[in-house]
């Protein structure tokens, strides 16, 4: 369904989402992250992309999976804690974090359903924001089948035109929440329709960051597992998780026991974020780390994003962001590496 | 002026005689202007070395990398390594010195002042020129910064995009080095800290909300940690597990390390890390700033090391790595050393 909504009605629709909890955009320091809303006027001129995407939400970095206790009533006690029931509205999700959403879901909601991540996805609106102009120095979606339009992963993609946003209601979610003000929706002229296409159009062409080939990609990658590419791209690597942990897709997690009391013994089971970045992430307990350089675990966050995933899930796990690419201290660059692995195929 | 073509020059010398294993330098990065850190090898590669504003990371970091990295091998090549160092980046290896993690005879260092300038914010940089695309940055006079964007020469005022750190430097030129580049201009601070100024003023309550903000962001990516040339310890309190496990080491050993902190980036444990992290820099901390730049979340951590070295001062006369002599303020102690916090 399709439709347009004026620019200064935004706030008004939004005001009739009194049920749920919104989240949008909100300028911290030098960065724009999701936070919780009371209002949303309108999208600010200067809102380009979220530092942590929307897995913040989704897969947050510290999830209660239960709670325990060695002894009550003469007995070892579990409890299950299940994240809050509370239905959620993110405002702003641009399309490749829209898209990660998706391919978390390849693993967390595919045969064995993971809960907690299933209970909070049922739970989160997706009100997305086209591309132009582009958010990023280093956006590269188009070259990974996504782009500045893609409506994958969200329940309405707003497009800001001139005087009006151009609404697409992609699901019944997003019928929901055209319901709760069916009066400021109305149904796009031809004209409106041209407006976007043609934004559309000029987006596309925005692109300066490119992979050429990527479907040379991953049948060139399994032949690289012993390459002197990863230690050379991984020299300079500083070993800390930025590039992962603000990853729209990667999703590698820790489990630990948060011990608040000893005797009697009572804590909480929780699941927080890891990556294969840390060098501790794949130490054995015998001393053994399989993953012992920085080349060794480069290798492994290329493979895994555009070989291991790709032969699981028959999908890259990489949505084009570019964050890893911007927010890189060291400027290790994904594009630039995966032009060098397509280029060693050619 | 520092110029790039003489630092070459002695890279080159240093690897074509074969006196060096490597030298640890800025190049050009995959993003166009913005340098990175590489190693150069080959003799024939020393044409990638670059010095420009972009310049901004301490490769001392590298040196230390280097260093456990041998300790790892069975027949390391122990030849020293050259590193570029910037004023800020040679009072680090004073301090590794001073600890003793390094010889002076393991490392040739090329010195380069930063003149009476430093290296650029990018983000101060680029909130000025947004979208645009800049070609080059390199220094030009008094100081300033000249960014080729669009093909056009833009001027720009050292207080308008360089590194808050380089404002606040009072020591802009290597106080240790083998060979020096460019030119020993004494430059005066623009303010040695307004930050922390800012926060002694807060009442206590205030500062409390201030850090709890700030701290509440940390996604505990470790990056400060990472970057860091003084954070080497093998075993890290912070970390879940420990580094110094051995395939020797006793289930009842590793049952008897001590959790000390919870991994979740819940804002306690935020605390925890970062103070800890704090105390373990006094006197330690060169200021080359990296922990903050590198910060994905634009925690101010810097301000908490700018506090310490402020105490340091004011308590020991002590400035961190200006004497590799020196005693390490942590090492050493006075009778007369004040105890006025003792209560």
């Amino acid at each position: 369904m399709e439709k347009v909504l004026k620019k200064s009605d935004l706030g008004q629709w939004v005001a009739r989402l009194k049920d749920f909890d919104l989240y949008g955009p909100v300028r911290e320091n030098n960065h724009w992250e999701f936070n919780q809303i009371s209002q949303l006027a309108n999208f600010p001129e200067d809102y380009t992309q979220v530092n942590v995407p929307l897995k913040k939400i989704l897969l947050p970095n510290r999830e209660v999976l239960f709670q325990f206790e060695d002894n009550r009533n003469g007995g070892p006690y579990l409890q299950e804690v299940l994240p809050e029931e509370r239905e959620v509205v993110v405002f702003g999700v641009r399309p490749c974090d829209a898209r990660g959403i998706v391919l978390l879901e390849k693993v967390f909601s595919s045969e064995i359903p993971d809960i907690y991540f299933e209970r909070r996805r049922q739970q989160v609106y997706v009100v997305g924001l086209s591309c132009y102009p582009l958010p990023g120095e280093n956006c590269f979606c188009l070259s990974l089948g996504g782009g500045p339009f893609s409506t994958k992963g969200m329940d309405i993609l707003l497009t800001k035109m001139q005087s009006k946003y151009f609404v697409e209601v992609l699901t019944p979610k997003g019928e929901k929440l055209i319901k709760a003000a069916p009066e400021y929706f109305f149904n796009p002229t031809d004209k409106d329709q041209q407006e976007r296409q043609q934004l559309e159009r000029k987006a596309r062409a925005m692109f300066t960051r490119q992979i050429e080939g990527v479907e040379k990609i991953w049948p060139v990658l399994s032949q690289m597992f012993e390459s002197p590419l990863w230690r050379e791209e991984s020299y300079r690597c500083l070993k800390c998780g930025i590039c992962t942990y603000l990853c729209p897709t990667c999703h590698c997690f820790d489990i630990t026991d948060e011990i608040s009391s000893t005797a009697p013994l009572q804590g909480k089971r929780v699941r927080v974020w890891d990556t294969c970045q840390f060098p501790d992430f794949t130490m054995h307990s015998s001393g053994h780390n399989p993953r012992p350089d920085k080349a060794s675990r480069l290798r492994q966050r290329i493979m895994h994003k555009f070989l291991y995933f790709v032969e699981t899930f028959g999908d890259i796990m990489c949505t084009g962001c570019g964050r890893c690419v911007s927010k890189c201290p060291v400027g290790i660059d994904i594009i630039d590496i995966l032009n060098k692995v397509a280029s060693h195929g050619a | 002026m520092v110029e790039v073509e003489k630092i070459r020059e002695e890279a080159r010398r240093l690897l074509q005689e074969g006196q060096v294993r490597g030298v640890i330098g800025y190049v050009r990065g995959p993003q166009g202007v913005w340098a990175v850190p590489a190693m150069i090898r080959n003799p024939e590669d020393v044409d990638r070395l670059v010095w420009n504003p972009t310049c901004v990371h301490n490769l001392v970091l590298f040196v230390v990398e280097e260093k456990k990295e041998q300790a790892r091998q069975k027949e390391p090549d122990k030849r020293p390594l050259a590193v570029v160092v910037k004023g800020c980046d040679s009072r680090a290896i004073n301090v590794l010195l001073q600890e003793k993690f390094i010889e002076r005879e393991e490392v040739i260092l090329l010195g380069v002042s930063c003149e009476n300038s430093g290296v650029v914010d990018k983000k101060k940089l680029l909130n000025l020129v947004p979208s645009q695309k800049i070609e080059e940055i390199v220094y030009g006079n008094n100081g300033h910064i000249v960014a080729v964007i669009d093909g056009e020469r833009r001027v720009f005022p050292p207080e308008e995009v360089l590194a808050d750190r380089c404002l606040e430097c009072q020591a802009n030129f290597p106080v240790v080095y083998d060979h020096f580049f460019g030119e020993k201009i004494k430059k005066e601070a623009i303010n040695t800290s307004p930050g922390v100024d800012k926060i002694e003023k807060m009442r206590l309550e205030e500062r409390r909300r201030f850090w709890e903000e700030e701290l509440s962001r940390c996604l505990r990516c470790y990056a400060c940690r990472s970057v860091c040339p003084m954070c080497y310890c093998t075993e890290c309190v912070v970390d879940p597990i420990s580094f110094a496990v051995e395939p020797t080491t006793t289930a009842e050993e590793k049952a008897k390390k001590i959790k000390w902190i919870e991994k979740s980036p819940l804002l306690s444990e935020n605390f925890v890390y970062h103070l800890v992290r704090a105390i373990h820099l006094a006197g330690r901390c060169v200021d080359c700033g990296e922990c903050e730049r590198v910060c994905p979340e634009d925690i101010p951590i810097r301000l908490l090391n700018k506090k310490l070295e402020r105490e340091a001062w004011r308590l020991f006369n002590y400035v961190a790595g200006m004497d590799s002599q020196a005693p390490s303020l942590f090492s050493t102690f006075k009778e007369t050393d004040p105890e006025d916090f003792i209560r």
